[in-house]
């Protein structure tokens, strides 16, 4: 039986990947929500002073 | 073929020198036509249309063509074509070309459509909208065929490549053109339509069209290898089982892509 | 905008916690390979992306359908939902599944099926975000995302049929084992608990997830329909 390597470099390497990917991710979801919820805001704002005109 | 061409040269004569500019059914058919269309006159009053204009500016033909030849020649350097490697690479050397040509075909095909409001007219008629895909895609399988005949012979006589001559092989290049083709012409008909469009029709085509051109260059290469019949009969059936499948989605899913 | 539903937020709070158990599982709990060493210990990452990556991919395709057949724009929703996240998911096992092969196939690449198919899979995705991006009207983008999902859920096991022809080493653990597969090994009783854990809580974050970008997608309908209302 030979001598089980040492790989965990890699496996360590593999799982920052794997979380790091995951976090970007749900960043980029809260981020494009938050950017979106702004948006709504500035819209109805918009939306309720175009109505008062009429 | 010299008949055929003969044929649309006559009618090229009769239609004059209109351009293509809307759809026009040759004065004869127009009435018959209009009263009944039926599914298979309507997909051939849209190839003829498609080779009838074709023929006259011959501007898909000859870029196609043209293009096929540089590829050839980059290829040819690239690779230092020398007869060992030829031995190992001529089915792959044609399928890139062919596939390149192809979509430079597609792409122009379905634009000269949309640019010059011609789709909005198919659309307009009164038939089946299958008939449309079903036309274009003809037309278009008739283009890359041609360009296969006029590329294929050339290659051989470059190389020396004699092999190409064999019924199974063109058998091979005549499956593979049409999968190829009947994914190419949904794809093109949904890429004229965005912003970006010749840039995306490679982008959307390739990826899906992989099976269809690795099964080809597996079949062909194995032919050209004096590989037996068992070999080649898995490649061979992908290929056969993809184009029914894509044939048959696309004719579903062509209404969708073109409705408004 | 309705506030956040209280499922959702326990489906969060469950999908960090078994996530956490998932990753103790697999790095501390299953056993070290002996072959492999720790690298092994990718493996139910890899498997558990994996499957909810391909599971992603076949819902977007049905979803494609049955938005052709409804025209309703939660379909559209759900489809891009699907294929964003697995896209995610997707790059994940393909990235570990390339750290696994350096040390065990000795290379980060090799143009198996599995990892041809995948490699394809995931550049039919990109294409299919290319796509969207390069068309305004919602109606036409939904129908055309539909389409494409369609033709690439059908081309990918075709793609994965023909690249077989040429050659595999990827092991196959589940199932009958290839004679040519390099780095297959067969499970003990805990490795198999940190498998199927794993599979369990990808599953449930994947749902998490969707769930969020579909929240988003309404999000964003709402605020271009808005946008179109303001406009006129």
């Amino acid at each position: 039986m030979e001598i089980t390597p040492d790989t965990s470099g890699y496996m360590i390497a593999g799982y920052i990947i794997t979380f790091l990917t995951m976090c970007i991710y749900v960043f980029s979801i809260y981020r494009r929500n938050k950017n979106l919820k702004q948006d709504l805001e500035t819209l109805k704002s918009l939306d309720t002073k175009k109505t008062k005109k009429k | 073929m010299a008949t055929k061409s003969k044929m649309i040269g006559n009618r090229k004569l009769k239609v004059g020198g209109r351009k293509s500019s809307a759809f026009r059914f040759p004065p004869s058919a127009a009435p018959r036509f209009l009263a009944k269309p039926t599914f298979f006159k309507a997909t051939m009053a849209i190839v003829q249309k498609d080779l009838a204009a074709e023929f006259r500016s011959r501007e898909l033909l000859s870029a196609m063509l043209v293009f096929s030849m540089l590829v050839i020649l980059i290829f040819n350097f690239a690779l230092e074509l020398d007869i060992k490697v030829r031995q190992s690479v001529t089915a792959g050397v044609l399928w890139t070309t062919f596939a390149f040509a192809g979509t430079l075909g597609l792409n122009r095909s379905m634009a000269v459509e949309k640019d010059r409001g011609c789709l909005d007219g198919l659309l307009l008629a009164p038939v089946d909208r299958s008939a449309i895909f079903f036309g274009k895609a003809i037309s278009n399988l008739a283009f890359m065929l041609i360009v296969e005949a006029i590329v294929l012979p050339l290659y051989a006589l470059l190389y020396n490549e004699v092999r190409i001559f064999q019924p199974a092989f063109l058998g091979v290049i005549l499956l593979g053109s049409i999968g190829y083709i009947a994914v190419g012409t949904l794809l093109s008909a949904m890429s004229v339509q965005t912003r970006t469009r010749d840039v995306l029709l490679p982008i959307l085509l390739f990826p899906v069209a992989i099976p269809v051109l690795l099964a080809s260059v597996k079949a062909s290469g194995g032919l050209l290898n004096n590989a037996t019949f068992a070999e080649i009969l898995t490649p061979l059936n992908l290929l056969i089982v993809y184009d029914v499948i894509f044939i048959a989605v696309a004719f579903m899913v062509f209404d969708f892509v073109v409705e408004e | 905008m309705q506030s956040k539903p209280i499922v959702l937020s326990i489906l969060d709070v469950v999908s960090i916690i078994v996530l956490g158990v998932a990753a103790y599982l697999a790095l501390v709990f299953a056993p070290t390979e002996l072959v492999m060493g720790d690298v092994q210990r990718v493996f139910y990452f890899h498997v558990g992306t994996a499957w909810v990556g391909l599971l992603g991919f076949i819902l977007a395709a049905i979803a494609g359908i049955a938005y052709l057949t409804t025209k309703d724009m939660k379909w559209d929703r759900f489809e891009v939902a699907a294929v964003e996240v697995s896209t995610m998911f997707f790059f994940i096992t393909i990235v570990l599944g390339s750290i696994w092969a350096r040390p065990v196939w000795n290379t980060w690449w090799t143009w198996d099926p599995r990892l041809t198919t995948a490699a394809v899979t995931e550049l039919i995705y990109i294409a299919y975000f290319m796509l969207r991006q390069g068309i305004e009207d919602p109606e036409k983008r939904a129908r055309f995302g539909a389409v494409y999902t369609l033709l690439g859920g059908l081309s990918a096991p075709i793609t994965f049929m023909v690249i077989r022809l040429f050659r595999t080493i990827h092991p196959v653990v589940i199932g009958s084992q290839s004679a040519e597969a390099q780095g297959g090994f067969s499970m003990t009783t805990d490795m198999r608990t940190a498998f199927f854990f794993s599979l369990f809580a990808f599953t449930i974050i994947f749902i998490d997830l969707i769930w969020h970008r579909i929240r988003l997608g309404r999000l964003q309908d709402k605020v271009e329909e808005l946008k179109l209302n303001l406009s006129l």
